[in-house]
C-alpha cells in the first residue's frame, strides 16, 4: 500500500482567485523518493504545502497511511503532522536559538505546554538528538546560535530537525534552492542516505532537473497545475521535458 | 505663453500672497492681544528689571538640600521601575489584540486592541495621575499606576508592529512539525521579537523617568513632591537644587538605558 496518495487535488490561493492546482493525483510508495519538477509557478510549492495542509486545498482527497487527512480536525491534523516532516528552502529555523533546541522543536508535536516553556523534553530526546547532530557531522556546533552557520549547515540542521520527528514521510520543498551547486548535491545526498537508513519515503519539489533524475526514482511533472508526466526519470524524453517547461518565461 | 501672460500670472500670484500674509498678520496680532496683553497681570510683572530679578530668584543653590533628596530620587526611579513592569504586564493583552497576525477574533479583539493603545497615549500622565490620586490618594501607588497606563501605548503598538513584521518561516515550520498555537508563540514569535520588544520597553522606562519627576507635582510621590513644596514655601534655591536632582536622574537613566540597549539587540 503506498504511503501517500493524491487524489484529483485542486487548489486556489484565495477563494476568488485563480486554480492553482487544476486536479493532480499520483501516489507515493513506501521506498519511494518522488521529484515533483515544472517551471515556476507550475504549483508545486502549492501542491508540497497542501499535503501538510499549510495550505488547504479546495477539493480532492490525500490519503496518508490510509487516512483521508483532508477532512481532519485541527487536534488530528497536528498529530498526522508530527508523522510528516518538512525542509524549506529557506532552512525556517529558529534563528536566536542554539541548533539543540532547534533539533529539539522537532519534537514539539509530542511535548505538552508546560515542557515547551521550560524546553524540558524528555531524555531520550535528547539522545536521539545527539546521535542525528552526529550523522550530519553538526556535533562541534551543538550549542552555536542557529544564525551562525552557513547555509549549508543551516539545511543539515533542517534535516535533522525533520527527522528527529521520526517521520512516516518527508517533505522537502525546494531544498537545494537557496544552496550553491556542490553543497546541493551534498545536502541531497545526506538526505538520501538519511531517508534510506530510516526508511521514510520522500516528497521533493526541486527546480534542478539534473539532481531530480539524478536522486529520485520517480519524476512528477507539472505544468500550471496539471500533471504532465508521472514515472521513471529514465522515461523522460528530452521532448516531455520540453512540454513540460514549454511555458515557462525566462 | 507669452511674456503678457506670464507677466499677469506672477502678479496675480504675489497678489494672493501678499493677501494671505495680511490675514495671518491679523490673525496673530489678534491673538496676541487676546492671549498676551489682556491676560497679563503687568501690575504684579513689574517693569523688566523687575522680571529679571523674579526670575534670578532661582539662580543659587541650596546645598543643604541634597541629603533630604536622596530618597525621593530613589522614590523616583523606583516609580519609574515598577510603573514600567506593571505597564508591561498590561500590554500583553494590548499587544496580542493589536497584532493583526495573532488576534483572535480580527473584526473585534483589533480594534479593540488599538482603542487601548490610542486611549492610553491620548490622556496625559497628569491626567492620568490626577485620576489615580483621586483613587489611591497622594504617594507612590498613584504614580505608578499612572506611569503603567501611560505606558501600554507605546510599547504595546511597538510591540504589535514587531510582531506583525515577522518572518513566517520559522511559524511554518513549528506548525508543520505539529506544534500549537502556544508552541509557535514561545518558538516562532517571541524569540523574532524579544530584541525589538526589550529595546522599547527600556526606552520606556528611560521616558518614565521624566514623568515619575513631574508627576510628584501633583502628588504622586518622588522629586515631583519636594519640588512642590519647596515651592509653595518660597525656597527658591531649593527648586533649583530639585530641578539639578531631575537632571541628574535622567541622566543616569539615559546612561543606563544607552547601555543596556546596547547589550540587548
Amino acid at each position: 500500500m503506498s504511503v501517500l496518495q493524491v487524489n484529483d487535488l485542486h487548489a486556489s490561493y484565495s477563494s476568488s482567485g485563480s486554480e492553482i492546482l487544476k486536479g493532480i493525483s499520483f501516489d507515493v510508495a513506501e521506498n519511494d523518493f518522488v521529484a515533483i519538477i515544472g517551471p515556476s509557478g507550475a504549483g508545486k510549492s502549492t501542491l508540497i504545502r497542501c499535503i501538510n495542509r499549510l495550505v488547504e486545498p479546495s477539493s480532492g482527497s490525500i490519503i496518508f497511511k490510509g487516512q483521508n487527512i483532508t477532512n481532519m480536525s485541527k487536534s488530528e491534523l497536528r498529530r498526522v503532522r508530527r508523522d510528516i516532516g518538512m525542509i524549506f528552502q529557506e532552512f525556517n529555523l529558529i534563528n536566536r536559538m542554539s541548533v539543540m533546541d532547534n533539533l529539539l522543536s522537532g519534537r514539539l508535536g509530542y511535548i505538552g505546554n508546560i515542557r515547551t516553556l521550560f524546553k524540558a523534553y524528555p531524555r531520550k530526546d535528547i539522545d536521539r538528538a545527539i546521535e542525528l547532530l552526529e550523522r550530519v557531522g553538526l556535533s562541534d556546533h551543538i550549542d552555536k546560535r542557529a544564525d551562525e552557520l552557513s547555509g549549508g549547515q543551516r539545511q543539515r540542521v533542517g534535516i535533522a530537525r525533520a527527522l528527529m520527528q521520526e517521520p512516516e514521510l518527508l517533505l522537502l520543498d525546494e531544498p537545494t534552492s537557496s544552496l550553491d551547486p556542490k553543497i546541493s548535491r551534498e545536502i541531497m545526498t545526506l538526505v538520501k542516505e538519511m531517508a534510506f537508513e530510516l526508511r521514510v519515503p520522500c516528497l521533493c519539489n526541486i527546480h534542478d532537473v539534473q539532481l531530480a533524475t539524478e536522486f529520485c526514482n520517480k519524476i512528477v511533472g507539472i505544468q500550471e497545475g496539471t500533471k504532465m508526466f508521472e514515472g521513471d526519470p529514465n522515461n523522460l524524453s528530452e521532448e516531455k521535458l520540453n512540454e513540460i517547461y514549454a511555458m515557462e518565461v525566462l | 505663453m507669452k511674456s503678457e501672460e506670464i507677466i499677469i500670472y506672477r502678479q496675480k500670484k504675489r497678489l494672493r500672497n501678499i493677501f494671505i500674509f495680511l490675514i495671518l498678520l491679523i490673525m496673530v496680532i489678534w491673538s496676541v492681544d487676546v492671549t498676551i496683553v489682556e491676560d497679563t497681570d503687568w501690575e504684579r510683572m513689574g517693569s523688566l528689571s523687575d522680571v529679571l530679578s523674579s526670575a534670578g530668584r532661582f539662580i543659587g543653590i541650596d546645598f543643604s538640600l541634597f541629603p533630604d533628596l536622596i530618597v525621593p530620587s530613589i522614590e523616583t526611579f523606583m516609580i519609574s521601575i515598577l510603573g514600567t513592569f506593571v505597564g508591561v504586564i498590561i500590554c500583553i493583552p494590548a499587544t496580542w489584540f493589536g497584532a493583526k497576525n495573532i488576534t483572535p477574533f480580527k473584526p473585534l479583539t483589533y480594534p479593540l486592541g488599538r482603542l487601548l493603545m490610542t486611549l492610553s497615549r491620548s490622556i496625559h500622565e497628569i491626567v492620568w495621575a490626577l485620576f489615580f490620586v483621586a483613587v489611591f490618594g497622594l504617594g507612590a501607588l498613584s504614580g505608578i499606576c499612572a506611569i503603567a497606563v501611560r505606558s501600554v501605548g507605546f510599547i504595546a503598538k511597538m510591540s504589535s508592529e514587531a510582531i506583525e513584521d515577522i518572518d513566517v518561516g520559522p511559524i511554518e515550520a513549528i506548525r508543520s512539525a505539529g506544534g500549537n498555537g502556544f508552541q509557535i508563540l514561545i518558538y516562532a514569535i517571541i524569540p523574532q521579537v524579544i530584541p525589538q520588544i526589550l529595546g522599547v520597553i527600556i526606552f520606556e522606562w528611560e521616558i518614565n523617568i521624566r514623568r515619575s519627576a513631574i508627576l510628584g507635582l501633583v502628588g504622586a510621590g518622588g522629586l515631583g513632591l519636594v519640588f512642590f513644596r519647596q515651592m509653595n514655601t518660597f525656597n527658591f534655591h531649593g527648586v533649583t537644587s530639585v530641578i539639578i536632582s531631575i537632571l541628574g536622574i535622567i541622566v543616569i537613566g539615559e546612561f543606563v538605558s544607552h547601555k543596556m540597549r546596547k547589550r540587548v539587540i
